[in-house]
């Protein structure tokens, strides 16, 4: 089954569409990207699917239910989110707050189950942050905060993962965790979606990529589909000379300058 | 005082026997505590009993609805009069003191609700028209210049009075406990009763409203409707308790602080210890209030700042402390 399956979305703000003619489906278990440039349209889209006050023509369909006017509470059962820009304001743990991912499980006021800290858990242990259960939310590094949202959004034992620009203000290490950590939940069968900038360290790791540029589909395949210098150029505005080294399977883009 | 994992910071069973010890200690004390010029069973159950009510309810309410503010403003600072509630009882009371229209308690009690509520809906009016994404901080914006135009138009009024009710306002802004008989705490008990239900059966929402819009809404929270509730709750609890008592401070400030220390950052556990620590706080400082300068009293928003700012200043500066190393 599809974890996504997007047809004809338009969507926008206020009667202003940012997107146009999106097609778009992520199966269980694969890595989808979605790149272009600055505005092209990226974080709308995972807004649209997330119902977070886009408004949006076209199908959604989560895990084969109607996304529009799905129950919020639904919803969260069935997609999680990681946020680009977040700041919680609270003082609690990081274990306290991988549990709040478990709230779509729950009623109004109750105590944590079992099942809830086992999960918890399991979830930090994906992350690699279980050593950080007891340190206070607002004292960790940016790097650690994300993983530690990321294993709250684990909680939500989603079956669509959605991450917004995941790797921004990480270092190559803990870029490369992410995208390693992203490789091993989608092997357990979470369909993910990702937008993202590295796009030559991404090329290694997505299934398929959503090429926008300027709201509407530039391309979409797999990154060797996808990731030629005609497609990239147009979509970035900027000529880029677009290498793979076939044997390591990785990817450089680089930008021409012109001088 | 929190169970021995640290993992989860949870007030154990001993720290809520604790609290309601403290709380009957204290009941007790500001029971006998005064003089007892006239006959003592009138005293008690007609002047300290009700003024004990008073004090509990107002306390209690103060402390939770500063709680919720922080929640819902993300802001540990933020207190109930953040929102304008002090500056709009302040100005509907004292518009009545300045016409001089005598009304009676009540009138003066429901006028200073109303007050609080009307601040309340324009700065809450106000956000949705600037109706920008984070609510948050806009809120807080409007909440503040609310609070500074109310405040200053009470200059006003103040300037063109005469001396006598010029006193009579300023009294009256000084936080006010002295009842006779049950009128005031039974008028209170009703927001009051409102304003905890709506509040304690949302403390999961408060978690997640804590971590912003995006994510509780994530997690399957109606943010909209449920910031809506929560707020007028929040607005209901303290504008009833500003009615009734005068703007009396620091409660709404400090308690959510100390209870963030002894029963953790969660919520549903903080909302109940902030209720009760409130009770607490109130009972003690209106006991001191009237036995510092016995026979008579001085105003419990004064003893509670005297009391109130030292004390946060010491938990501030502690903090900042430990931080350095």
């Amino acid at each position: 089954m599809s974890a996504l399956e997007i047809v004809g979305l338009r969507a926008g703000y206020g009667g202003e569409p940012v997107l146009t003619g999106i097609d778009l489906s992520v199966a269980d278990g694969e890595i989808c990207g979605l790149i272009g440039s600055n505005g092209a349209g990226k974080s709308t889209l995972l807004r649209a699917v997330l119902d977070l006050g886009v408004d949006f023509e076209g199908s959604i369909m989560i895990h084969g239910c109607e996304g529009r006017g799905m129950p919020p509470m639904e919803r969260a059962r069935l997609v999680s989110y990681l946020p680009q820009n977040f700041n919680p304001c609270s003082r609690l743990t990081v274990g306290e707050t991988v549990l709040l991912g478990r709230f779509p499980y729950r009623s109004n006021w109750s105590t944590d189950s079992e099942r809830d800290l086992e999960i918890a858990e399991r979830s930090m242990r994906e992350c690699d942050i279980w050593e950080l259960r007891d340190r206070v939310f607002t004292n960790l590094s940016g790097g650690e905060k994300r993983l530690v949202l990321l294993a709250a959004a684990l909680a939500q034992e989603p079956r669509l993962l959605l991450l917004d620009e995941p790797g921004s203000s990480l270092d190559f290490r803990h870029q490369l965790n992410m995208w390693l950590l992203l490789r091993r939940l989608s092997s357990k069968g979470i369909g993910i979606l990702v937008s993202t900038h590295e796009v030559a360290m991404a090329g290694r790791f997505l299934d398929r990529v959503l090429v926008l540029s300027e709201g509407r589909t530039a391309a979409f395949g797999t990154p060797s589909e996808t990731f030629t210098p005609d497609i990239l150029s147009e979509a970035f505005g900027v000529q880029l000379t677009v290498t793979r080294d076939a044997e390591a399977g990785s990817w450089s883009i680089i930008p021409e300058i012109r001088t | 005082m929190s169970s021995s994992n640290k993992m989860v910071r949870r007030p154990g069973a001993q720290f809520w026997v604790l609290m309601l010890a403290a709380i009957a200690i204290a009941s007790v004390i500001s029971l006998m505590v005064g003089p007892l010029s006239d006959p003592p069973g009138w005293v008690i159950f007609r002047l300290r009993l009700p003024r004990l009510v008073l004090s509990l309810l107002t306390g209690g309410s103060l402390a939770v609805s500063g709680c919720v503010l922080q929640s819902l403003l993300r802001n540990d600072l933020a207190t109930p009069y953040t929102l304008g509630i002090s500056a709009g009882a302040g100005l509907a009371a004292g518009s009545l003191i300045v016409a001089g229209i005598a009304v009676p308690v009540l009138g003066m009690v429901a006028a200073g609700t109303a007050g609080a509520l009307i601040a309340v809906g324009a700065v809450y009016a106000i956000s949705v028209a600037a109706g920008r994404r984070d609510t948050g901080s806009t809120l807080l914006l409007a909440g503040v210049t609310v609070n500074l135009v109310g405040a200053s138009f009470l200059l006003l009024m103040e300037y063109f009075t005469d001396a006598n009710r010029i006193m009579e306002i300023i009294r009256w802004m000084m936080g006010d406990m002295a009842v006779v008989g049950w009128a005031k705490p039974v008028f209170l008990l009703v927001p009051w009763a409102a304003g905890m239900l709506l509040v304690l059966r949302r403390t999961g929402v408060l978690n997640q409203i804590a971590q912003g819009d995006d994510l509780a809404a994530t997690r399957g929270v109606a943010v909209r409707r449920e910031r809506n509730i929560l707020l007028a709750a929040a607005a209901i609890l303290a504008g009833a308790t500003v009615g009734v008592a005068g703007p009396v401070g620091f409660v709404g400030l400090i308690v959510p602080h100390s209870m963030r220390r002894l029963a953790g950052a969660d919520y549903r556990y903080l909302v109940p210890a902030s209720a009760l620590g409130g009770m607490l706080l109130m009972v003690v400082a209106d006991s001191i209030s009237r036995v510092v300068i016995s026979p008579a009293e001085l105003p419990i928003g004064i003893v509670m700042s005297m009391v109130g700012g030292p004390f946060f200043l010491m938990l501030l500066l502690k903090k900042g402390r430990r931080r350095k190393h």
